[in-house]
């Protein structure tokens, strides 16, 4: 009996922790949760399907690694600047936080302009999504993730323009958070493409 | 507030840390991209170096490791049930080669 009338005491202090979690930090992470459904079933028909078709090598030859590499580097340097703005946020620095803000933003851009020159190269070398299974997959995997990318680059546009006003800036607070959760989500995902679509 | 400011520089300091790793992971995944050696141990070495990247990405800038595990439940079961049905499938293809 007694360790019957301990769990019951001890479920409102678990409810408690529960509910000092923010709301809004349980939305997002159901939001990515959602995600990782959207890109693990389009990561895990790539897998197989490249599995039962012989590892496609050849194929992969023709997409451009050095330019992935330097991609994966943009996208891991603004994370980094991503986490030094959530860290302003906390130190109540608005300065630091526009720069940090800012340079995420001017790194995602970065990353969609190289994805964009190596679209154009490939396109113009005759790849393109109709041209086989792994080029499709190709630029449906590579093409989800920089709508993401882009995503992210409105939301830290939309901050950081509350942050030049100076406006909101308790709200900002919790919301830089937030969208550094989304934005080190899409890392994430570049993280496994990188190695899964280029190198392997 | 010296303490607090202090904090504040230790956790900026860690986060650049934390980014050196994440480079030399990739570094690290290039360097064995392009060494000679057998794809399937290139294969496991990259996607170890991912792994490890990953880890290091969500625990330290997606601060789950201070977090409440309902939030680690909310993101491992989708990441379970990705590789649990990924897995499932793989004989099939075996089987079929």
């Amino acid at each position: 009996m007694d360790t019957l009338a301990a769990s019951p005491s001890d479920l409102p202090v678990e409810t408690d922790r529960i509910r000092a979690i923010p709301r809004g930090k349980v939305g997002v992470w159901w939001f990515l949760a959602s995600e990782i459904m959207i890109f693990g079933g389009l990561i895990g028909c790539f897998i197989l399907i490249r599995l039962a078709h012989g590892g496609w090598r050849a194929e992969a030859d023709h997409v451009h690694w050095r330019i992935g590499a330097l991609n994966t580097l943009v996208l891991l340097t603004s994370s980094l600047t991503m986490a030094l703005a959530c860290d302003a946020v906390k130190e109540g620095n608005q300065r630091a936080l526009k720069i940090f803000l800012a340079l995420t933003m001017f790194l995602g851009l970065t990353f969609l302009g190289i994805k964009a020159f190596e679209y154009s190269r490939e396109i113009a070398d005759g790849w393109t999504p109709a041209t086989n299974l792994f080029f499709a997959f190709y630029f449906t995997l590579t093409g989800l993730h920089a709508c993401h990318v882009l995503g992210g680059v409105v939301a830290n546009t939309s901050l950081w323009v509350c942050a030049v006003r100076g406006r909101l800036w308790p709200l900002i607070q919790h919301r830089v958070e937030l969208a550094g959760l989304y934005w080190h989500f899409v890392d994430v995902v570049w993280i496994f493409l990188f190695p899964l679509v280029y190198l392997s | 507030m010296p303490q607090l400011g202090d904090n504040f520089r230790t956790a900026r300091l860690w986060d650049v840390r934390v980014w050196e790793y994440l480079v030399l992971l990739l570094a690290a995944g290039l360097v064995v991209f392009v060494a000679p050696m057998p794809k399937l141990g290139v294969i496991a070495l990259i996607f170890g170096a991912a792994v490890a990247k990953t880890a290091l990405v969500v625990r330290n800038y997606m601060h789950l490791k201070r977090e409440h595990l309902l939030l680690y439940a909310i993101a491992l079961i989708p990441v379970l049930l990705f590789v649990g049905l990924t897995l499932t499938l793989l004989p099939d293809i075996a089987l079929r080669q």
